[in-house]
């Protein structure tokens, strides 16, 4: 069983559901995000907060898979601040929905005063519902920014218990850890990790308070890095108990503290029956037969 | 009105729900009708699902009828305990029409799977309801069955408010998702012409794709048998498939057409089996998505 703790999963098609199901995957978080395109218009948050907390998470269950997310004001887009306002008003309709299991990605991009003032009105938000907080560091000097992350949110009173700082590497991993808090790493190809650093990452630090995720979006990205990196840790000796805490337990006991995810929710669910997936389904339009295994050029009727 | 459905739907929580979800509630409920502040009601409305499970009210008999004599139609024997609390919620949220309306809207725009069910379910108890016709039309576009079976399953409202064009699509969509057709309030009284047609022409469709009918659609043509109809039943009947041919024949023996009543005379035995219309619809519903769904 693994758990991708970090997956933009409105990107993705239905093979990688089918393939991340099949791979052991029971649950995944998604965190709010931007979309590549920025948007203009308060609306546009408004029925991409509704589309994780409705149709994401019901199409995931079509797949077997809980699907879990995060909810926040992106640090590229806390730039129009205009905008940014009203999705600050928008914000606590969802944070107490079914499954909403932190605030996040939250944190900063640019690194600019209003990332900053943006970043700083949800970690009060995050205090005040109480909520484990998703900090997204920076990809350009990431190492000043992940410190400032901490720094702030720390300023903020919050414990680190509670927050995940994402994206991390070799360079900030070991303040991340020395200062309590949780690390994320995603295994995304040429820009973030590797997996055979990942590896190594585990073999020198351990296993605690490490999270794996593979963050996959509408980039080149793998919705089966968690379960390829478990392959290879355990092809290189880590030991399994280390391999289920870095890829399912910890982000299961670091986004657990919202109450909103719980073992049983994917433990105590009916088994994945694929006639009874096509019930009332609609991934599946009318009668459409799942595809089992294997391709062929037949299009099943 | 809405004070004795709260009541009533209190007491249903207080035979199913803990204590601590019940006082919350209470609490919930005091602030939302003094205070009425949108945020708050919004926030009590998500975080129920803290406080309350999706199990199925237990409803004895003599509640199911008090249920009914409230609000005709009124099957709280389908709901769950989570959108039980959160209807009370609803319907404690001061029912003066301009922020009613205005924060009813937020509610829906915003809902997750969960909170639309609960709140799609409650049309038939909510206040204003020919002015929420379009919203129920609109819900119905959803692909999520849970939100769908809400508005279209035991729930009176579309039989009560639908034009007749909605009606049809509502028909149409639960047998395209091959939702349980008998479950559908008023299924028998709102028949018409054209929705036979359309249940026709959904069968063609179907055979001509190679795929199985599915045998409810035949309930929505008794009345209309002409000599169209009555081909598609003889198709039927030829099938080797048990439920299909109940099905024909059931259609056959309320159709007033009469080379249908002749037919009937070929089948003396399975005939003499069949229940009567509304348990047998029911049965070969049940068998239908216990088997093939």
């Amino acid at each position: 069983m693994y758990i991708d703790p970090h997956i933009h999963v409105v990107s993705r098609t239905t093979d990688d559901y089918e393939a991340m199901q099949k791979a052991g995957i029971v649950a995944v978080i998604e965190p709010a995000f931007w979309l590549g395109q920025p948007r203009t218009e308060v609306g546009s948050f408004k029925d991409y907060f509704s589309t994780l907390v409705g149709w994401e998470r019901f199409r995931a269950s079509q797949f077997g898979i809980v699907h879990y997310c995060t909810m926040g004001l992106n640090s590229k887009e806390a730039n129009n601040e205009a905008l940014a306002e009203q999705v600050m008003e928008l914000l606590p309709l969802y944070v107490g929905k079914e499954g909403v299991v932190a605030i996040g990605e939250i944190g900063y991009d640019d690194q600019t005063e209003a990332e900053d003032k943006f970043y700083r009105l949800q970690l009060e938000l995050a205090k005040e519902v109480d909520l484990p907080v998703l900090i997204h560091t920076p990809h350009r000097d990431k190492r000043k920014g992940t410190i400032r992350s901490m720094n702030v949110s720390e300023e903020h009173g919050l414990d680190p218990k509670m927050v995940i700082v994402d994206h991390n590497n070799e360079e900030t991993v070991k303040e991340v850890l020395d200062r309590g808090y949780y690390a994320g790493f995603t295994i995304y190809p040429h820009t973030k990790m590797g997996s055979e650093r990942m590896v190594e990452i585990v073999r020198h630090y351990g296993p605690e308070r490490i999270i794996v995720n593979s963050a996959a979006d509408w980039g080149i990205s793998d919705p089966l890095a968690v379960p390829k990196t478990a392959d290879l840790m355990r092809k290189s000796g880590i030991p399994e108990e280390h391999i289920k805490l870095v890829t399912y337990q910890n982000a299961l006991t670091a986004f657990g503290q919202s109450g909103q995810m719980d073992e049983r929710d994917w433990l105590d669910a009916a088994p994945l029956d694929q006639t009874k997936k096509m019930s009332g389904n609609s991934v599946l339009r009318g009668g459409q037969t799942p595809r089992v295994e294997g391709k062929t050029d037949i299009v099943e009727n | 009105m809405e004070n004795q459905l709260t009541s009533y739907l209190t007491q249903l929580l207080e035979r199913s729900a803990n204590q601590k979800g019940l006082d919350w509630l209470s609490t919930q409920i005091e602030k939302i009708r003094t205070e009425a502040i949108p945020s708050k009601f919004f926030l009590a409305f998500s975080q129920a699902s803290r406080y309350f499970k999706k199990e199925k009210l237990e409803v004895s008999n003599d509640l199911i009828i008090q249920a009914d004599q409230l609000v005709s139609g009124f099957q709280p024997e389908f709901w769950d305990q989570l959108q039980t609390a959160r209807t009370v919620l609803m319907l404690s949220y001061p029912q003066e029409k301009k922020p009613w309306f205005t924060a009813m809207n937020q509610l829906f725009e915003t809902a997750d799977m969960k909170e639309h069910q609960a709140l799609f379910a409650a049309l038939p108890l909510m206040p204003f309801q020919e002015e929420l016709i379009p919203r129920a039309i609109d819900g119905l576009r959803t692909n999520i069955s849970l939100v769908f079976d809400a508005i279209a399953l035991n729930n009176p409202f579309p039989e009560k408010y639908f034009p007749e064009a909605n009606w049809n699509q509502m028909v149409l969509k639960a047998i395209f998702m091959q939702r349980p057709l008998y479950r559908i309030q008023g299924l028998e009284e709102r028949r018409n012409p054209t929705l036979a047609a359309i249940a026709r022409d959904f069968a063609h469709e179907r055979w001509a794709a190679g795929r199985a009918v599915m045998p409810e659609i035949w309930r929505l043509v008794s009345p209309f048998v002409n000599e169209q109809f009555f081909e598609d039943l003889k198709k039927t009947l030829a099938t080797k498939d048990e439920l299909q041919i109940k099905a024909a024949l059931l259609t056959l023996r309320e159709s007033a057409y009469l080379p249908a009543k002749e037919l009937l005379k070929a089948y003396p035995d399975q005939v003499a089996t069949l229940d009567m219309d509304a348990i047998a619809w029911e049965s070969i519903g049940l068998e239908f998505q216990r088997t093939r769904v």
